[in-house]
């Protein structure tokens, strides 16, 4: 017994130490000292703790003895730890809690572009408003000319950014430049881009800006990124429509194919056109898709298109009222692309490459002349990048391409051709100096063997987030670009051709409202200049004077952007507004003037909404583009005759229905619905002595179509996301 | 005298020994997982995730501390309406499952789980991501099923994809009633392995089939 009482009262004194407890308690608050309530605080490696109050206090006993190391976490923040001392009945500790870096209080850099992106939220635009856009006929550039900083030159297809020529903006698709990215050029027919919207997870349009990861380019590029594996669903999708019947079939959601045959015959049989068809356009198109993920760390995609097309169309010849004369187009075109993806050390280094070949051929004839175009392009790209940093947002890339291309136009006896092999190496850093201020650095650097001379072209974006919701960001920076083939088959001592650009923006993007407003500033230098005994307007010339590249020019302006998805319920609808203001030397002016395909405002108002009880998807669009200068035929002054604003009203529907589990939509849409006489520019006669407007091929069109999914899992068809 | 000196020196010993660990941490489990029954309740849902965070860090080997945060996080985010706060939440969730699917591979109740996180991803923004997250919904319930077909829970989150989905695209409250009633009957014949052990649903099956 005596010897036994020690040890209980050892054990009574170890029982009661560990009883004995230690009150911590103090204050949770943000780098500014705000109270954060709701915090948990703890004792680590213990369940003793507690969450604060309103007022951001906390108190709560441990058992813990001598020290004990407190953690604290909340939603949004970094986690806290520190170790402290239990020497007193009451440990006092104040907590400091920093923001992790997250969507709400982190700046992304938005200068110059706009995003149609599903993976970042920062987006004023996802991939299914291209579809949904009346007016956009399902085509990516229509829509994105209804952008801020963009205008529908309605007799050419291509991107006209802020004073820009579409030849000034490129395609990019996963990284690799497009060479055909519209069906051949028609005179004075707009195209459709070759890709259907569907193929792309993200769509960014830059207006100017951009990161030096891309190149060639003095305006814009549009960056398209194709789709990852999402799931193994097997299936069909069918579609027919006015222009033509489709199916493309889908394995495991990693391999599918595609056929397409497209007659527009039945579309031009029923709508009355301005342009008279000796042989319907038709044509064929088949792809293949490969898109797997290697492993977990690792992708491939592959994607290759063949498409043949053609069509025979009698053209007014511009010499006499009524005559004709046909122009005959056989087109061919293979476009593969291949890229593969892989990342290390838990994805803090990503390795992407790619390879591309392309190959197109339109052999034409116009009014019984032969011609040839030819444009044949192998890249490949290697693009290294390392992230770093806070939560690795910061990162920095190195990067190379190499492209051979090879470009030829023929006609009866003339033979023009050209072969360029392209080299570029680009290095970028993307820094996070704090999750509010962030900014963008690059260099790229660029050779061509055709033209013999190199640029190095520095790149600078900047932002700050001003505000829970809004932001500040600059972009400045050198673009080049190597000058049209038509001006290299002549003169092969011409220099690159220069923009430097500046970009003020300023966004908010609150509860699923966007306002954007962006100011612009772009210098031209070096651009090819022709020196011709008198002006000539006609688009199509080939232009045989003396080149240099003693042009130059402006432009300058700002647009803005509202869009409201939260007011109407199921409804959505934005404006847009661009003010621009340009004039150039250029090609064959003979004076500063503004280009005939700018135009000084122009404003568009989209809107759609959903009805859900008919589940039917309505959309009406309105764009207003100010009358573009013309100017006319051997003018010395240069004083623009302006055409009258191009206007057009457009409606789309479409209808969502299951049948049997198989998705099932109907589309329709009525484009320039009033039939407004819209007039493009004008045409000379040789001699110059009549002129003769330009019109559009059809004044009032409308479009109807089917599209079905049958798959053994009941999956939506993209086009039934119509709801938004 | 002696032996109850010596039984008590006994008891405080084992008392000392097992101080914070089994019993402790089942009743601080139950307690939490009691919090979390009425998942309306934000207040209370605060508090078990708080007290599960704590328990799932004292306890880096067990699974249970980090679904139950997961699940209660998933429950705090239909609380918030802002969609960028409801993403930073799911994102905690998502991390609290990884932690226990770490823990507890080929789990069922983990694939609920991660089907339950990511349907709330999706009603962020149901057009935009139905086909990122609706593939991953659809790919944890069949890995569910094929580990546990008779899991109720998973049964109850296929029929309200269902009950949620509108009409036009091939889902309505009509449609889900079968789906909904075999999850009903699942829960009847389900037996919670311990008393922290995954059991909610059964309510939300019954709230949804009156409902219809």
């Amino acid at each position: 017994m005596k010897k036994l009482l020690p040890l209980f009262l050892f054990q009574l004194l170890l029982l009661s130490t560990l009883f004995a407890q230690t009150t911590i308690k103090g204050k949770v608050t943000d780098r500014k000292g705000e109270a954060l309530p709701s915090a948990n605080v703890f004792v680590k490696g213990s369940y003793d703790g507690a969450t604060s109050d309103l007022d951001g206090n906390f108190t709560f006993k441990t058992s813990q003895k001598d020290t004990a190391t407190i953690s604290a976490s909340f939603v949004g923040y970094e986690p806290f730890e520190q170790k402290i001392k239990l020497d007193k009945p009451i440990v006092e500790v104040s907590i400091k809690l920093e923001e992790a870096m997250n969507v709400l209080n982190t700046v992304t850099i938005t200068a110059g572009t706009f995003e149609a992106s599903d993976s970042k939220k920062m987006v004023m635009l996802k991939p299914l408003d291209i579809v949904t856009t009346a007016g956009g006929g399902a085509d990516i550039t229509a829509v994105m000319q209804l952008l801020p900083g963009s205008q529908r030159v309605g007799e050419q297809e291509g991107l006209f950014v802020r004073g820009g020529s579409a030849s000034e903006t490129k395609t990019v698709i996963d990284g690799m430049i497009v060479q055909n990215p519209f069906f051949s050029s028609t005179p004075d027919v707009p195209q459709r881009g070759r890709f259907t919207p569907f193929m792309f997870k993200g769509t960014a349009f830059s207006t100017g800006g951009y990161s030096a990861q891309y190149g060639q380019a003095l305006s814009s590029v549009l960056l398209l990124q194709t789709k990852d594996k999402t799931d193994n669903a097997s299936g069909w999708n069918l579609n027919a429509n006015m222009a033509g019947i489709g199916a493309t079939y889908t394995h495991k959601g990693s391999v599918s194919g595609s056929v397409y045959y497209s007659n527009l015959s039945p579309y031009f049989n029923l709508i009355q056109s301005n342009i008279i068809f000796d042989k319907m356009p038709q044509g064929f198109s088949t792809s293949l898709t490969v898109n797997e993920n290697l492993t977990k760390n690792s992708s491939l995609k592959i994607y290759g298109t063949y498409t043949d097309n053609q069509s025979t169309i009698l053209f007014p010849s511009y010499e006499e009222v009524g005559t004709k004369y046909r122009f005959d187009l056989k087109n061919r075109n293979v476009f593969t692309n291949g890229s593969y993806q892989v990342n290390f050390d838990e994805g803090r280094w990503i390795l992407q490459t790619g390879l591309s070949y392309s190959h197109n051929t339109d052999k034409l004839t116009i009014g019984g002349n032969a011609g040839d175009r030819l444009d044949e392009r192998t890249q490949v790209r290697a693009v290294m990048t390392r992230l770093f940093g806070r939560n690795n947002a910061s990162s920095v890339l190195f990067g190379t391409e190499f492209h051979a291309i090879k470009v030829g136009n023929v006609y009866n006896q003339y033979d023009f051709r050209l072969n360029e092999n392209y080299g570029t190496a680009f290095v970028e850093t993307e820094l996070y100096i704090t999750p509010k201020l962030a900014g963008r650095f690059g260099l790229r650097s660029e050779y061509t063997n055709v033209i013999d001379k190199a640029n190095i072209a520095p790149r600078i974006s900047l932002a700050y987030k001003t505000g829970q919701y809004s932001q500040v960001s600059l972009a400045a920076g050198q673009f080049y670009q190597t000058p049209e083939k038509n001006y290299l088959y002549l003169n092969q001592n011409l220099d690159f051709e220069l923009a430097n650009h500046l970009i003020l923006n300023y966004q908010i993007i609150k509860n699923d409202r966007t306002f954007r407003v962006e100011a612009f500033r772009k210098d031209y230098k070096d651009l090819v200049r022709e020196y011709t005994t008198f002006y000539d307007p006609n688009p199509y010339r080939f232009p045989i004077g003396k080149t240099d590249n003693s042009g130059f020019g402006y432009a300058q302006g700002f647009d803005g952007f509202f869009r409201d998805k939260k007011s109407i319920k199921n409804g959505d609808f934005w404006f847009t507004y661009s003010f621009l203001d340009t004039k150039r030397l250029f090609r064959n002016y003979q004076q500063e003037a503004t280009p005939t395909f700018a135009s000084k405002h122009n404003f568009s108002v989209v809107y759609k909404q959903f009805l859900e009880k008919i589940s039917t998807n309505v959309g009406v669009t309105f764009t207003h583009t100010s009358g573009r200068p013309n100017y006319d035929f051997a003018t010395t002054s240069f004083l623009p005759i302006y055409m009258k604003p191009y206007q057009n009203v457009s409606l789309s529907a479409s209808y969502i229905k299951v049948i049997k589990g198989n998705f099932v939509v109907f589309y329709a849409s009525l484009d320039n619905i009033f039939a407004r006489k819209n007039v493009f520019g004008y045409r000379y006669s040789a001699d110059g002595k009549q002129r003769f407007e330009v019109t559009p091929p059809v004044y009032r069109t409308f479009f109807l179509g089917i599209s079905m999914n049958l798959s053994k899992q009941l999956s939506k068809p993209k086009e039934a996301d119509l709801e938004n | 005298m002696k032996r109850i000196l010596f039984v008590i020196s006994l008891l405080t010993l084992v008392i000392t020994e097992t101080f914070a660990q089994n019993p402790a941490y089942i009743s601080a489990m139950e307690k939490a997982v009691g919090l979390l029954s009425e998942f309306e309740n934000t207040e209370n849902n605060k508090q078990a995730v708080s007290q599960l965070e704590r328990i799932a860090a004292a306890e880096p080997k067990e699974w249970l501390p980090n679904y139950w945060a997961a699940y209660g996080l998933v429950n705090l985010n239909y609380a918030e309406t802002d969609a960028d706060k409801k993403d930073i939440i799911l994102e905690k969730a998502e991390k609290f499952a990884a932690a226990a699917e770490k823990l507890q591979p080929n789990n069922d109740e983990i694939e609920v789980l991660k089907a339950y996180i990511a349907s709330a991803r999706m009603a962020v923004s149901p057009q935009d991501r139905w086909q990122k997250y609706g593939g991953i919904v659809g790919t944890a319930l069949q890995n569910a099923a094929k580990l546990n077909p008779e899991n109720p829970r998973a049964a109850l989150l296929a029929g309200q994809g269902v009950f949620y989905t509108p009409e036009a695209f091939g889902g309505g409250k009509k449609k889900s009633e079968p789906i909904l009633q075999d999850a009903i009957n699942k829960f009847a014949k389900f037996k919670p392995a311990s008393s922290i052990a995954p059991n909610w649903g059964e309510r939300v099956a019954k709230w949804m089939l009156s409902q219809i």
